[in-house]
This record gives C-alpha cells, structure tokens and sequence, in this order.
C-alpha cells in the first residue's frame, strides 16, 4: 500500500507548483519592453517544449534499460512518457504558432526549428501507432524500444537548429552554452518557476499513465490466462480431429 | 545455414531481386507512380517554366523520399510468419538479413532514382552539374533509404497495419537525406562546397546501419 500513497500526492504537488507558477508568471513578472504582455506565452511555450526533450529523452533512457534488462515495466516507462511527450509537443507548437501570429505576422513559418519539431511530433505520433499494432507485450516492446532509441537523435536536431541554420526563431532561452538569453531577474526566475511546475507536472503525468499502463497490462494477463494455476499432466487437452478444425 | 555473413547477404538480395523480378512492384508500379506524380506537380503549381526548373530537383528528391518508401513496404506486406519462421530456422543470421534486405532496397531504389530522375530532367529541364557528386548523392540517399526501410519493416513485420505505418516511420527520419540531396544540388549550381552535405548524408547511412545490425537479433525474437 505504501507504493500507493507517492502516486496520490504527485497532482496535488502539480497543481501546488502549477498555482505557483501561475501567480510567478501572471502577476510577478513584467510585461516585455518590445512584446509587451505576450511575452507571457514563453512561460507556457517554452516549458512544454522543455517537456517534449525531457519526455522522449526517459523514452529513449527506458528503451535502452528495456533492451538491456528485457524487464517490461522499462516498457511501460517508455510509452508512458512518449504519451506525455507527443501531448507537450503538440502544446508547444500550438502555443507557438499563437505567438508566432503577432510577433511574425504568420501563423505558421518553413523555419527550421518549427518544421524539426513537427517532423519530432509526426514521428512518435509513429511510435505510438507502432505500439497499437500488436497485443503482444513482448514483441511490442522489443519494438518500440528500437524505435524510441533511432528517434531520439531528433532531440539534439531539434534543440540545435537554432544554432546550426539561421532561423526565425530566436535562440535557445535557457539551455546555451554562455547563460540563459533572458536579461531581466525576475523573468528569469518565473520561467524557472514555470519549469520546474511543468517538471512536477510531467513526473504526476507519468506516475499516473505507468499506473493505467500497468493495470492494462495486468489485465490483458488475466484475460490470456497467464497467472492462473498450472495442473500439469493430470490435465490434459483434447485432441481434436484435424478434419474437424474450430467447430 | 552455415555459410558466412557474406553469402547469406547475397542470398537474401538474389531472394529480394528474384521476388522484384517476378513481381515487378517497383518496376511496374512504384516508378510510374514516381512519374506521374511528377507530371501532376505542374497542375498544382502552374507550368511557368522557370518555376518548375528552380523547384524541379526538390521535387525530384521529395518522390524519392516518399515513393522509395514504398520498396520496402512491398517487402514487409508479402513476407508471412510462416516464412519468417522458416528463415529463423534456416539459421540465417539476422544482421545478414537486415543488411540483404537494405541492400536489396537499395539497388531497387537506384534504378527507381535513374528512371525518374530521367524523367524529372526531362520534364522540369533540370541541369546536370558535378555528375559524378550527383551519383554519389544518389548511392547515398538510396543506401540510407534501403537501411531505414528495412529496419522500419522489421519493426512493423507481422504488425496489423505494418504496410501503413512504414512510410510514417521512415519520412521524418529521412529528413537529414532529404535536406544533404537537396542542398547538394544547390551547392554543385551555385559552385559551393557540398562536402558537409555528403558528410551528413554519409553519417546517417552509418548510424542507421550501425543501429540496423545491433538490433537485428532482438527484432527478430519478436
């Protein structure tokens, strides 16, 4: 039961970092010199995108434990956190094209990091189509976990775009090799704020799909009969006349 | 099976070319597919000529990418368990199958690429500058093309909706292939370097064979 209690208490701690966050970003942190209160979105765009990295970065740590262990609860870990992923990804491109709309004049633009983090979206989009194809817990597994390694190098495609194109988009905000991008303190710390809400988020996110993953698990094995006691020889099956097949 | 890597490499390309021959999917119907799509382009975007000349080679490389999919698709559709097992039997190593099949891919979407490509200068009046860089653009994206598309059938083998999901899978990794053909081209018109484009394209071929053979064996236990 004590495994329990952690699995209970993770949403109150995302909805205490997530009401923290709010009040950082809504009434602590100033409106910007040049984009005035739209700035505000950046709490929200750039912590989900931050999300997406860190969710299919634990798919591909998970996969390669998966490999390594062949202990499906890596498994689970894996598409538990691809699931959050996806949704955090899609979240920072919507969040990103309502930014874009009245910073750029363009809803939409072929710059290279929106059309990399599309691409990263579409592909476990795949990943999680991969995983409905097959009951089979194993061979699903050992799937995914090949899968979620090869698309992992779009995390560092994605990240660096910025760097190696000359893109639209600005820079990295806060994982740069000479600081973080933003000059005022208190933006600063709102943003992290909105990270570490967002991390809180995404940690009572998964404790909650590895549970409904679990259980699904659980129950597909009671349904093939997995768990049930084995009488061994002194049942037997009856042979069936071939000629008879399924009747 | 005991004979070496080699052989068994060779004897899953002669299986894969002997079923094209008999088949004839790319042939008769992934090639004409490559170049109709081509020849419907225009009605999209207008027939200014100097338009379709500037875009022609993206368009090109862009049926590459999601019509040479569809070699592999072929492959993972008409394999059965039974025959997959039949192979597992036969004792051939999985890394020899992985690496037959890309290579059988491979040689398939080489003669897809010189069928339309002719096609495609023949229609959008394309330039051929730096031949011999342009056909080893077209080895590489096909050697990267056959690699992703044998480990993207190997993952769907079997699956419900394998043949679906393959172009799904393989499109947004082939993305670095897309991006070194096409900016190669560009830099052999306007005369610039295009090494870090080959590099590129060259990196992906390895790490995707790389990644192919190390998981061969575990794909195959599935």
């Amino acid at each position: 039961m004590q495994s329990e209690i952690p699995s209970r208490r993770w949403p109150w701690f995302a909805i205490g970092a997530a009401v923290a966050a709010s009040i950082t970003v809504a009434i602590l942190s100033p409106a910007d010199a040049v984009q005035g209160e739209l700035v505000r979105i950046m709490y929200v765009h750039v912590p989900a995108a931050w999300l997406a990295y860190l969710a299919f970065g634990v798919t591909l740590i998970a996969s390669i434990g998966y490999l390594i262990s062949r202990n499906l609860a890596w498994d689970r870990v894996a598409a538990s956190s691809a699931e959050i992923g996806v949704y955090f990804t899609g979240l920072a491109i919507a969040l990103g094209m309502i930014w874009a709309k009245p910073t750029w004049g363009v809803w939409w633009t072929w710059d290279a990091r929106l059309t990399l983090t599309a691409i990263m979206f579409f592909f476990y989009v795949g990943y999680l189509a991969l995983r409905r194809t097959t009951d089979d817990r194993r061979s699903r597994a050992n799937r995914a976990a090949v899968l979620g390694i090869v698309g992992a190098v779009q995390i560092p495609l994605v990240h660096f775009s910025v760097v190696w194109w000359r893109t639209l988009h600005q820079p990295a905000s806060i994982l740069r090799p000479d600081g973080p991008a933003i000059q005022d303190p208190i933006m600063r710390v709102a943003l992290l704020v909105a990270v570490i809400a967002f991390t809180v988020v995404y940690v009572s996110l998964i404790v909650k799909v590895l549970e409904l993953h679990r259980l699904s698990d659980a129950a597909h094995a009671a349904e093939a009969g997995e768990h049930r006691p084995v009488a061994g020889a002194s049942v037997t099956a009856p042979e069936l006349d071939p000629g008879l097949g399924n009747v | 099976m005991t004979t070496g890597f080699g052989s068994q490499v060779a004897a899953v390309v002669r299986r894969d070319l002997r079923r094209e021959r008999r088949r004839g999917d790319v042939l008769w119907i992934t090639i004409p597919f490559g170049a109709v799509a081509l020849l419907l382009l225009p009605l999209a975007v207008g027939t200014d000529s100097v338009l379709l000349q500037r875009i022609g080679p993206g368009m090109f490389w862009l049926t590459v990418m999601l019509f040479g999919v569809l070699v592999s698709v072929g492959r993972a559709s008409v394999q059965t368990q039974a025959q997959r097992d039949a192979v597992s039997l036969l004792g051939l190593d999985p890394a020899a199958g992985y690496v037959g099949r890309s290579a059988s891919a491979a040689a398939l979407l080489i003669v897809y690429e010189l069928i339309v490509g002719a096609v495609a200068v023949v229609l959008y009046d394309i330039d051929l500058v730096g031949i011999p860089w342009l056909i080893a653009t077209l080895l590489l994206v096909a050697a990267g093309l056959g690699l992703l598309g044998a480990l993207a059938a190997s993952l769907v083998d079997s699956a419900s909706a394998g043949s679906a999901l393959v172009p799904l899978l393989v499109a947004p990794l082939s993305v670095p292939l897309l991006l070194g053909a096409t900016q190669a081209y560009e830099g052999l018109r306007f005369g610039d370097s295009i090494l870090r484009w080959m590099l590129l394209m060259a990196a992906v071929v390895l790490a995707v064979a790389v990644v192919g053979v190390i998981t061969a064996r575990p794909l195959q236990e599935t």
